[in-house]
């Protein structure tokens, strides 16, 4: 181990450092399986509770739910949410490194913050899109599930894909630009949900756009959760271009995700 | 004070002037200057507050000071700078969810290592510290000196030219202190420059070959231990109380006393026979002596006579 037979390490690549903190990131996640389970479970018991409480016990009339079968709709609004709670869970390990001080050893490697930052914000967009993705396969294998796909499945997978990841990059941007301002992570989750339960109701993830009051119509036209459920109902429950369509969904959220990304992990980071 | 001579080494691993840094407030380094041999086991001893973390952060790359210049290995501390240089922190920096094998190999890949490298090296690193048998232990699972270990392995497993290390003894139990400053010691006979913070006295006198004394944010004195010890007598004097002035001036003229400091309410000489001087201390002020303390004199009282304080307290005497 002397300093004249120091092996050659090579230039530390950004690249390498962002994959190993992913990786270690959803090591992490695969080993808590309370988080692992319950981010399935719970929108899942939804699905089930909900969907078929509404679907049965108020018979929703409104044509942009088929057959008055709610449980069907909930689908794409479940997926947003689903990926919106692995958003916020994830963005939260940022205050477990930094209680741990992992995040101050990781800040003192030769990389940027940044790049750390970086490696972080990707944990969360693969372990959320993971999670929405896995909720998609299961509930297109619930009975009675009568999902539309319009596009047939391959094409409806890929745009739903689509979604989700551009969903999650928004969303783990946001989540990070909350989780360097905010010192606690209490004070994280209290301002997320305060922040991410009114988008999520604002969003067509509960109820169609289409049969709300005007003032709420403008609300769900700023959210911009409203467009990831909108471009979700496109891809596999709607049989027509949605609310707003899918090349404003698209537009919007192809805008929306990579800036709010790049705020994130464009902050400064103070060593803890 | 003078850097101790050392013919072998010849170039600086460290070498700051006039640093300054101050946050919240509060001046952390006060025009600080030192210089560090290549190859050095340099120990910096000050009291809580007196600047040797935030010295250690700067030359780490990880705070920039508000003026003054650094050179760190010739270069200006930086990230690209960070690969040739290992960092141990105050506090334990670990994930315990993590693997004794995961939390090297996440270090390995930060560093650029492939992971054929980071293999080989977390098992020559592992059983050089002693955790070979726990590469696949969670880190929950390991005492307080094993997860001091495995951070040591952690800095080390890039082959740093370089070691920063803030405090690496604290809060270990005496086998494991000893333990790491046997893998310190090892580490430095290999080439590599240490620099630690300690305010463990005896063991930086006992292992550190350059020992600097930082104060109030500024370098008080530096060089090797004899030579910080070589003005003392060989007994130390610590005495509570309230002297009068004319007291005080008595004993500093006694012929076998020292460097005299009177710190009310503190009395610090040192002497060359402590059983000789305790008897004429308490004839001369024995009704005023609230407690005394007789010792043989270590860094501690040389630090106390340059600086004009006690290591355990940031406070400067009157």
């Amino acid at each position: 181990m002397t300093v004249a037979a120091r092996a050659r390490t090579g230039a530390p690549s950004a690249f390498a450092a962002c994959l190993a903190i992913l990786g270690r990131d959803l090591r992490a996640v695969a080993r808590s399986r309370s988080q692992l389970y319950s981010s399935l479970l719970f929108p899942l018991m939804l699905l089930g509770v909900l969907g078929n409480g509404v679907s049965h016990g108020l018979n929703p009339s409104s044509e942009h739910i088929r057959n008055g079968d709610y449980e069907s709709f909930l689908v794409p609004g479940l997926i947003v949410m689903t990926a919106l709670f692995s958003s916020t869970f994830s963005s939260a390990s940022y205050y477990q490194d930094r209680d741990t001080g992992l995040l101050r050893v990781m800040l003192a490697s030769p990389h940027s913050p940044r790049v750390i930052l970086l490696g972080k914000a990707l944990g969360g967009v693969v372990i959320g899109s993971l999670q929405a993705m896995a909720l998609l396969a299961i509930a297109s294998l619930v009975p009675g599930i009568d999902l539309e796909w319009q596009f047939e499945v391959v094409p409806g997978v890929l745009l739903a894909l689509a979604a989700v990841l551009l969903l999650a990059v928004f969303l783990n941007g946001f989540a990070q630009i909350m989780a360097l301002r905010i010192p606690t992570m209490s004070g994280f989750h209290l301002v997320m949900n305060l922040v991410m339960f009114p988008l999520l109701f604002v969003s067509g993830a509960f109820f169609p756009l289409a049969d709300l009051p005007l003032w709420l119509k403008l609300l769900a036209t700023a959210n911009p959760l409203s467009y990831a459920v909108d471009l979700l109902h496109i891809a596999i429950y709607a049989p027509d271009d949605g609310h707003f369509g899918l090349l404003i969904d698209v537009l919007v959220l192809g805008a929306l995700a990579p800036a709010t990304f790049l705020l994130g992990i464009g902050r400064r980071v103070n060593l803890p | 004070m003078p850097i101790k001579e050392a013919p072998a080494r010849t170039t600086l691993a460290v070498e700051a002037l006039d640093l300054t840094f101050a946050y919240d407030g509060h001046t952390a380094l006060d025009g600080l200057s030192i210089s560090i041999l290549t190859g050095s086991l340099c120990g910096l001893l000050g009291p809580n507050g007196s600047g040797k973390s935030t010295l250690l952060s700067v030359l780490a790359g990880l705070r920039t000071p508000d003026s003054g210049s650094v050179a760190v290995l010739g270069q200006a501390p930086s990230p690209a700078l960070r690969s040739r240089a290992g960092i141990l922190f105050q506090e334990t920096c670990l994930d315990p969810l993590m693997t004794v094998r995961e939390t090297l190999f996440l270090h390995g890949r930060l560093y650029g290592m492939p992971a054929s490298d980071i293999r080989r090296r977390a098992g020559e690193i592992l059983e050089a510290v002693g955790l070979a048998e726990r590469a696949r232990s969670f880190v929950h699972t390991l005492s307080g000196g094993m997860k001091r270990r495995l951070e040591l392995a952690r800095a080390l497993l890039p082959q740093p030219e370089l070691l920063l290390l803030d405090e690496p003894t604290t809060g270990l139990d005496p086998d494991s202190e000893q333990a790491l400053w046997s893998h310190l010691t090892a580490i430095n006979r290999q080439g590599v420059t240490v620099v630690l913070s300690t305010n463990e006295v005896g063991e930086a006198d006992r292992y550190c070959d350059t020992i600097a004394f930082i104060h109030g944010g500024r370098l008080a004195a530096e060089g090797s231990p004899a030579e910080l010890k070589a003005g003392l007598k060989h007994d130390a004097v610590w005495a509570e109380g309230s002297f009068s002035d004319a007291v005080i001036e008595q004993i500093r003229a006694w012929p076998d006393v020292g460097r005299l400091v009177w710190a009310p309410p503190v009395l610090h000489a040192t002497v060359d026979s402590a059983a000789a001087f305790a008897p004429r201390l308490f004839q001369a002020a024995g009704d005023h002596i609230s407690t005394i303390r007789l010792r043989e004199a270590t860094l501690k009282d040389a630090y106390f006579e340059i600086v004009g304080a006690t290591l355990d307290t940031a406070e400067t005497a009157v």
